[in-house]
C-alpha cells in the first residue's frame, strides 16, 4: 500500500517540477523514489491487508506483481534517459509514465470492480497520450489516435460486463461476487454469463489477444520505441495480472463457461501472432507480434489450472519483461543512432557494438525459448503444466508455433552477426551498459535458477 | 594442513585453467609463457597427486577410498548425477601415471615443438587432454567418466590433425574419431543399461549389489562396455585408427596414443571388475580379443618400416596383452603392465621423436642407421626401453609381462603359448627397429648427417627420467618368487577385492622359475637371430615392390584397411549418397521446405489483415464478440 502512495506522490512531484522548474534532478529523483517504493513493497512481503473499505487488497500476489511493476519501471527509466533529457515536456512524460504505473498497480491489487475500472482507465488514458508523445511524428499521432478509439471501444465492453455482473450478483466487491456465485450456482441469470463474456472481451483487448489484437501491432510500431517497451512490459504485467485476478480468482467457480472460448483464443493467438511475425521486416513490429504471442503462452498456463500457476505466471512475466526490456533497450539505441528499427538497421551490430549484440542475442534466444535462458524455463513450465492438465492438442500447437518463433527471432541474430556495410559504431552510455548487463545476467540467472522466482508465489 | 578435498579438486582444475588461459590468448601469449604455464600446471597436478597418494597410503588399507561431491550436476526425478570424484588405489595410480608421464612429455614438447607455428595451440590441447583424462579416471560415476572419455577423444582428434594443412592427417584424425564413435556408442549403451538396471550411475551404488541383476543383463552390460574399450584401446576389430593416429606430433603419440588415453579401456574394465567378475562370458571374450590382437598386431609390426608405425602396432599388441590379463581376471597384473608400458612405450616414442627430430622429419628406418654415435643419449635410453619391452630382467617389462604369462600358463598352456609367441615377436621387431636405426652404416643423405645433433636438454631430461623408470618400474610389483612383496597387487587389492571370486590359479615356485628361465632364454635366442640378420649381415628391408608372399600381406597389414573400405566405408558412402539424392532431396527437403513455404505464405496472407484501418479492426472485433456470444449460446456452455 505504501508503495502505491509513494508512486502516486512521485507523479505529483513530477507535475510540480514543471511548475517550479526543477527538471534537472527529476530523472534521478524519480528512480530513487521508485527504489524507495520497492523497499516499501518488500516491507509488505508475505502480508495480506485490505484498504479503503476493501477497495484494494495487498496480498502476496498483489505485492509480488507490484514489486515486479516497479522494478521493471526502474530498469525502464534507467534505459530511457535520452527519451526524457533534451526532449520537450520532460515532466509531463515522466508524470504520465508514473501514473501509468499507478494504474498498473491498481490493476493488480484491486478488490473491487470499480478500482479495476479506475486502474485500467488511469493506465490507458496515460498511455494514449504517451503513444502520441512524438508530436511531430505522423506514426506516433496515428498510434495514439487508434489506440484511443479502440481502447475506448473495449472499455465500453468491460464496463457493460461489470454492470451486468453487478446486476446478477449485487456487488462490485470481488470476494462478495465470488461468494454469491458459489451460493447461487444453479440460479445465476443468463445475463450474468453475458457479463462475464463482455468482461472477457474487454480484458482480452487489454492483453491484446487475437482477434482483439489489431490495435497492438500498429500502436506498438507507431509509438516511440521506449513507450512500446513500456507497453510490452509494465502494461502487460498489469493487464495479465488483472486478467488472472478476474478469471482465475474472482470467477474461478464459473471458469468452465469461458474455458472453451479462451482455448479458441489461445489457438488463434499462437497461430496468428507467430505466423504474421515471420513476414515482418521491422524488428519493432516483430517484437509487437512476439509480445502478442507470449500472452498466448501465458493463457495456456492459465487454463491448465496448476496450483503453482501464480508462481509460473510471475516467473513468465518476469523473464519476458527482462528479455523484452533488453531487446527494446538496444533497439532504442539503434533507432537513435540510425533512425530506423528495420531489420537492416541491426545489420552488423556485432561489429559496431559487440556488447549490445551479445545482450540482444541472449534476449532473442530467451524469447525464442532456447535453454539455458529464462524464456526456455518459462515455456517449459507452462507446457509441463498444460500437459498435466491434458491439453495435449494445445501444447502441440504451442510447440509448433514456438518453432515458427525460432525463425523470426533468429533472423535479427543472423543480421547482427553478418558483416556491416557502414563501419559506424553504436554508442551506449555507461548507465545503459550497466543496466543492460544486469538484465542480461538476470535473463541467464532466471534460466539457471527458476525455482528462486517461482517459489515466491507458491 | 590443507583440506585433502581441495587438493583433489585442484588436480583436474589446474590443467583446465592452463588450457583456458592459453587457449583464450592463443595468438597473444609468448611461446615461453605458454610452455611454462602448461608444464607448470601439470607439475602442480603431479605434486598434488603425490600428496593425495601419500595421504591414501597413510590410511588403513580398507579405508583407502576418498569420495567427494563438488556439485549436484543433473537432478531430475529418477535420475541424478553429481560432479563427484572417487580416489581409491586404482585412480591414484592412474593419477600418478597421467600427471607424471604427462609432465615429462610436456617438458619434452618444449624442445620438440620449439619452432612450430602452432606452439601455444599445441600446449593448450595438451593441457585440455590431461584435464579430460583426469576427469575420466577421477569421476565417481559413469557419466563423468563418459565426459572424460569423450573429451580425450576430442583432444586426440584435435592433436592427430594438429598439422591440419596436411589433408592425410585430417583423414587420420577423422578415422580415429569415427572409429572411436563406434566404441563410444557401445559404452553409452552400456551405461544406459546400467542405469536402467541399477537405477543409478554412481560407481559405489552399482558395485554394492551387482548380483541383484541377472547374469544375462550383466553380460550385455559388460560386453557393451568392452566395445567401448575396444574402440579406445584399439583392439580387434576397432584398432586400425591407432597406427594412422601417428600423424600427430610425436609427443602426442607418446602421451595419448601410448601412455594414457589408449589405456583408458583397460582402466574402465578394471574399474568395473565387480561386474566383469560376474560375467564369465565377457571375460572369455576379452581374453580371446586380447590374445588375437596381441598376436595379430605383433605380426604386422614385423615388416613395417615407419619407426612410429612399428611402435603403434607394438602398442596395439601390448594393449592386447593387458586385456589378456584382464580376461584372466588378473586385474592388478593388467594395471601393472599398463604402468610399466606407460614408462617404456612413452620412452620409445620420445626416443623415436628425438631421432625424427634429429633427422628433420625422416621416419623411415631404412634411411636411418649408424645413429649410435651421433645420438648417444637417445641411443642409450632407447636401448633401455627396448630391453624393457622385450622383458629382459630386471627391466620393468620383464616383471609385468612375466606376471601375465604366469597367469596365462596357470589358466591354459595354449593361451600361454600364444601370448609367448606374441611377446617373442615383440622382441623381434623391437630389436629389428633398434638395430636398423642405430647400427650399421648411415643410409641417410649426407646433408642431414652432417648437421645432426642429439636431443636438447628439455628433450634429454624426460628421456633419462623415463629410462630410469623403465629400469626400476618393475620393482613396484616384484613377485614373491623373486623375493619381492607384490606391493602394487596388495595396494590395489581393495579395489579388486570383490573380483576375487574368479579363480586365479597359482603356480608352484619351481614352475615359475622354469617358465621365467624359458622365456628369457627364448628372448635371448630371438635377439641373437635379429642381431645376425640385421647387424652381422647388414640386411636392410626391401622396398614395397620386392616383397613377396606372407611379407607382402603383413606389410599391407593383412589388407584390413582395404577390407574395411570395401565392407563398410564404400557401402556406407553408397547408402549416404542414395539417401542424399532420394530421401533427403526429395522427401525431407520437400517436406521441410514446403512447411516453410506454408508458414511464410500464410504469414504473407495474414499480415494483409493488418490494414491499418480502424473501421476494419473494430469490425473484426465485433465479429469476434458476436461469434463468442453465439457460440456460447448455441453450445450452452454457460450455466453448466
Amino acid at each position: 500500500m505504501n508503495a502505491l502512495l509513494i508512486v502516486c506522490g512521485l507523479g505529483f512531484i513530477s507535475l510540480v517540477a514543471e511548475i517550479i522548474n526543477l527538471k534537472k534532478g527529476l530523472h534521478i529523483a524519480i528512480v530513487l523514489g521508485l527504489v524507495v517504493a520497492v523497499a516499501a513493497v518488500i516491507g509488505d512481503w508475505n502480508t495480506s491487508a485490505t484498504f479503503f473499505n476493501n477497495m484494494l487488497i495487498f496480498d502476496p500476489f498483489s505485492v509480488a506483481f507490484t514489486c515486479l511493476i516497479i522494478v521493471v519501471g526502474i530498469f525502464w527509466f534507467c534505459l530511457t534517459s535520452p527519451f526524457f533529457i533534451g526532449e520537450s515536456h520532460q515532466t509531463d512524460r515522466t508524470a504520465l509514465i508514473i501514473f501509468t504505473m499507478v494504474g498498473g498497480i491498481m490493476m493488480v491489487s484491486f478488490h473491487n470492480m470499480a478500482i479495476l475500472f479506475l486502474g485500467i482507465e488511469i493506465l490507458s488514458i496515460s498511455l494514449y497520450v504517451l503513444a502520441g508523445s512524438h508530436k511531430e511524428s505522423f506514426f506516433s499521432n496515428e498510434a495514439a489516435f487508434k489506440y484511443f478509439i479502440m481502447g475506448s471501444f473495449a472499455t465500453g465492453f468491460l464496463l457493460m460486463g461489470i454492470a451486468l455482473v453487478y446486476g446478477a450478483t449485487g456487488s462490485f466487491d470481488t470476494s462478495e461476487i465470488t461468494m454469491h456465485i458459489e451460493g447461487h450456482k444453479a440460479g445465476l441469470p443468463g445475463f450474468f454469463y453475458v457479463g462475464i463474456l463482455l468482461m472477457l472481451v474487454g480484458l482480452a483487448f487489454k492483453i491484446s489477444v487475437v482477434p482483439f489484437h489489431f490495435w497492438a501491432p500498429d500502436v506498438y510500431a507507431g509509438s516511440p520505441t521506449m513507450i512500446t517497451a513500456f507497453m510490452s512490459t509494465v502494461v502487460k504485467i498489469a493487464a495479465v495480472g488483472a486478467f488472472y485476478k478476474i478469471f482465475g480468482l474472482c470467477f474461478f467457480s464459473v471458469q468452465m463457461s469461458v474455458l472453451p472460448i479462451i482455448q479458441g483464443i489461445i489457438i488463434l493467438t499462437l497461430l496468428v501472432a507467430n505466423i504474421i511475425a515471420v513476414y515482418q521486416n521491422n524488428v519493432k513490429r516483430m517484437l509487437a507480434y512476439s509480445s502478442i504471442a507470449h500472452v498466448g503462452y501465458m493463457l495456456l498456463g492459465f487454463i491448465s489450472g496448476s496450483v503453482k500457476f501464480e508462481g509460473i505466471l510471475f516467473f513468465y512475466l518476469a523473464s519476458y519483461a527482462t528479455t523484452s526490456l533488453i531487446a527494446f533497450g538496444i533497439l532504442y539505441a539503434i533507432e537513435n543512432a540510425k533512425g530506423s528499427t528495420s531489420i537492416d538497421a541491426v545489420k552488423g551490430l556485432y561489429n559496431q557494438n559487440p556488447f549490445a549484440a551479445t545482450c540482444m542475442t541472449i534476449a532473442l534466444l530467451s524469447l525464442a525459448g532456447i535453454p539455458p535462458f529464462a524464456g526456455f524455463f518459462s515455456k517449459y513450465l507452462i507446457f509441463g503444466s498444460a500437459i498435466e492438465a491434458d491439453h495435449i492438442m494445445l501444447v502441440i500447437v504451442a510447440v509448433v508455433t514456438s518453432l515458427v518463433g525460432v525463425y523470426y527471432y533468429f533472423k535479427p541474430i543472423i543480421y547482427m552477426f553478418s558483416p556491416a556495410q557502414a563501419s559506424d559504431k553504436l554508442y551506449l552510455s555507461a548507465v545503459q551498459k550497466a543496466f543492460l548487463g544486469m538484465l542480461t545476467a538476470a535473463a541467464l540467472l532466471l534460466g539457471l535458477l527458476p525455482e528462486w522466482i517461482i517459489t515466491i508465489l507458491s | 594442513m590443507v583440506n585433502i578435498n581441495v587438493l583433489i579438486t585442484l588436480i583436474p582444475l589446474l590443467p583446465l585453467l592452463g588450457f583456458l588461459i592459453i587457449a583464450l590468448n592463443v595468438h597473444k601469449i609468448s611461446h615461453k609463457k605458454s610452455s611454462y604455464l602448461a608444464c607448470g600446471t601439470i607439475l602442480f597436478s603431479f605434486i598434488l597427486s603425490i600428496t593425495v597418494f601419500t595421504h591414501l597410503l597413510s590410511l588403513p588399507a580398507d579405508q583407502r577410498v576418498l569420495s567427494i561431491t563438488l556439485v549436484s550436476w543433473i537432478q531430475t526425478s529418477g535420475f541424478s548425477a553429481d560432479i563427484a570424484f572417487l580416489i581409491d588405489p586404482l585412480s591414484s595410480i592412474m593419477l600418478l601415471i597421467i600427471t607424471g608421464v604427462g609432465f615429462l612429455i610436456h617438458v619434452y614438447s618444449i624442445g620438440y615443438m620449439h619452432d612450430d607455428a602452432g606452439y601455444s595451440r599445441f600446449f593448450s590441447y595438451l593441457n585440455l587432454f590431461v584435464f579430460f583424462m583426469l576427469l575420466l579416471v577421477m569421476g565417481a560415476n559413469y557419466l563423468l567418466m563418459f565426459v572424460g572419455w569423450e573429451g580425450v577423444g576430442l583432444c586426440s582428434y584435435l592433436l592427430i590433425g594438429f598439422w591440419f594443412k596436411n589433408h592425410d592427417y585430417n583423414k587420420a584424425a577423422n578415422k580415429a574419431f569415427i572409429m572411436n564413435r563406434i566404441g563410444d556408442l557401445g559404452l553409452l549403451l552400456g551405461v544406459i543399461l546400467i542405469f536402467i538396471n541399477f537405477g543409478s550411475i554412481d560407481y559405489q551404488t552399482v558395485f554394492t549389489n551387482p548380483s541383484e541383476v541377472e547374469v544375462t543383463t550383466l553380460t550385455w552390460i559388460t560386453v557393451l562396455l568392452f566395445i567401448g574399450a575396444m574402440g579406445k584401446s584399439a583392439q580387434i576389430p576397432l584398432y586400425t585408427w591407432l597406427p594412422d593416429a601417428m600423424a600427430g606430433p610425436t609427443p602426442v603419440s607418446a602421451l595419448i596414443h601410448a601412455a594414457t588415453m589408449v589405456t583408458a579401456g583397460v582402466y574402465m574394465v578394471a574399474r568395473n571388475n565387480v561386474l566383469y567378475a560376474l560375467s564369465p562370458f565377457t571375460l572369455q571374450l576379452i581374453l580371446i580379443t586380447g590374445l588375437a590382437t596381441a598376436l595379430f598386431a605383433a605380426t604386422i609390426a614385423l615388416v613395417q618400416n615407419d619407426i612410429k608405425k612399428v611402435l603403434a602396432y607394438s602398442t596395439v599388441s601390448q594393449l592386447g596383452l593387458m586385456f589378456v590379463a584382464l580376461g584372466l581376471g588378473a586385474f592388478s597384473s593388467g594395471i601393472f603392465h599398463m604402468a610399466t608400458h606407460a614408462f617404456f612405450k612413452a620412452l620409445l616414442f620420445l626416443g623415436a621423436g628425438s631421432v625424427i627430430h634429429a633427422l628433420r622429419g625422416e621416419q623411415d628406418i631404412r634411411k636411418m642407421g649408424g645413429l649410435k654415435k651421433l645420438l648417444p643419449v637417445t641411443y642409450i635410453t632407447f636401448f633401455v626401453a627396448v630391453l624393457a619391452i622385450s622383458g629382459i630382467p630386471p627391466f620393468a617389462g620383464f616383471f609385468s609381462k612375466d606376471e601375465i604369462l604366469a597367469h596365462a600358463f596357470a589358466y591354459n598352456p595354449f593361451v600361454w603359448g600364444v601370448a609367448l609367441i606374441a611377446s617373442l615377436l615383440t622382441v623381434f621387431y623391437m630389436f629389428r627397429l633398434f638395430y636398423l636405426t642405430f647400427y650399421g652404416t648411415a643410409r641417410d643423405e649426407k646433408q642431414t648427417m652432417d648437421h645432426i645433433h642429439d636431443a636438447p636438454k628439455s628433450m634429454a631430461i624426460p628421456l633419462i627420467v623415463l629410462a630410469v623408470l623403465s629400469i626400476t618400474g618393475g620393482f613396484m610389483n616384484t613377485p614373491e618368487v623373486l623375493l619381492g612383496s607384490s606391493w602394487l597387487q596388495k595396494f590395489l587389492s581393495p579395489v579388486f577385492a570383490s573380483a576375487s571370486g574368479i579363480e586365479i590359479h597359482h603356480l608352484s615356485h619351481t614352475t615359475e622359475y622354469v617358465l621365467m628361465a624359458l622365456v628369457v632364454a627364448l628372448t635371448l635366442v630371438v635377439i641373437g637371430i635379429v642381431y645376425v640378420q640385421y647387424v652381422k649381415k647388414g640386411h636392410v628391408p626391401a622396398g614395397e615392390g620386392r616383397l613377396t608372399g606372407i611379407q607382402k600381406v603383413l606389410y599391407h597389414k593383412y589388407y584390413i584397411d582395404e577390407f574395411y573400405d570395401i565392407i563398410i566405408v564404400k557401402p556406407l558412402f553408397w547408402i549416404s549418397k542414395t539417401g542424399d539424392t532420394i530421401v533427403e532431396a526429395l522427401a525431407i527437403d520437400g517436406i521441410v521446405n514446403s512447411m516453410g513455404r506454408l508458414v511464410t505464405g500464410s504469414s504473407n496472407v495474414l499480415r494483409k489483415l493488418q490494414t491499418g484501418s480502424i473501421g476494419f479492426y473494430i469490425f473484426i472485433m465485433v465479429i469476434g464478440i458476436i461469434m463468442i456470444l453465439t457460440l456460447t449460446t448455441l453450445t450452452g456452455v454457460a450455466g453448466q
